[in-house]
């Protein structure tokens, strides 16, 4: 949670886990909610997400993306490269009551980037990592 | 400057220290705040002004004294300057629940 390198986001939605795996590899599907891709689920296939290229983090608008690992309905890991990232995004899946608790990890941020490093500066020591992401928990309403 | 000045307001330790009271401890006096802080209680004041005037406490009379609360809304917009890929990612699951709703459960 309080690593630097990580952001880490869940949410649960109301449908089973083979549901959501779907919105998940199926690449139109995925192009409605998430962006334009080539997706297709085989381990090892490399796609791009297309959006809108922002010069000045030296991204031209095109992530190149690679199938790490696949585990239908569980496991969903890319590679996610594009201007200065070189990251990686997994999904779990977890069946939760009725529906599914769907865990976002994108990894491999560069904590000595200028701006994070400015702004840990700027908060101290683990103030950002540990109070500001309880406060801000404390604001998320709770979910189902 | 017009807006308040959250990030002004968190660049000191001991209004961030100030805030951290608040939030393991909840509601109290000033009189208690200061307990924890070698300064003049005018000092702790004026640190508790900055954060009023950038929204992160409120005030409220009760009795003789001036209780101190945390107001964390204005902390959505650091932390959202802090971690783009979050919001992003949040704004991302938000839609794909929208997407969801339009697919039939197998």
């Amino acid at each position: 949670m309080s690593d630097p390198s990580t952001v880490s986001v869940d949410q649960y939605l109301p449908h089973p886990p083979t549901t959501v795996w779907r919105a998940l590899t199926d690449s139109d599907l995925l192009g409605r909610w998430l962006m334009p891709n080539d997706f297709a689920p085989v381990v090892g296939h490399r796609f791009t997400f297309r959006t809108d290229p922002r010069p000045g983090q030296e991204f031209d608008g095109t992530v190149h993306c690679e199938v790490l690992d696949l585990d239908p309905p569980r496991l969903l890991r890319w590679a996610w490269r594009g201007g200065r990232l070189d990251t990686v995004v997994t999904w779990t899946l977890v069946a939760e009551g009725k529906g599914t608790r769907l865990f976002l990890d994108h990894a491999g941020f560069d904590p000595d980037d200028p701006v994070q490093q400015r702004t840990r500066d700027l908060l101290g020591g683990g103030w950002r990592s540990h109070v500001l992401r309880r406060l801000t928990e404390t604001l998320t309403s709770p979910t189902p | 400057m017009s807006e308040p000045d959250v990030f002004g307001a968190l660049a000191n330790p001991t209004r961030r220290a100030v805030l951290r009271l608040l939030l393991d401890e909840g509601e109290q006096p000033v009189q208690r705040l200061a307990d924890h802080f070698a300064m003049r209680r005018p000092s702790l004041s004026e640190h508790l002004r900055v954060l009023k005037d950038a929204g992160l406490v409120v005030e409220r009379p009760a009795g003789r004294q001036r209780l101190y609360s945390l107001r964390p809304e204005p902390l959505r917009e650091v932390a959202d300057w802090l971690d783009p890929y979050e919001r992003f990612w949040r704004a991302r699951l938000t839609a794909l629940r929208d997407v969801l709703e339009d697919l039939p459960d197998e």
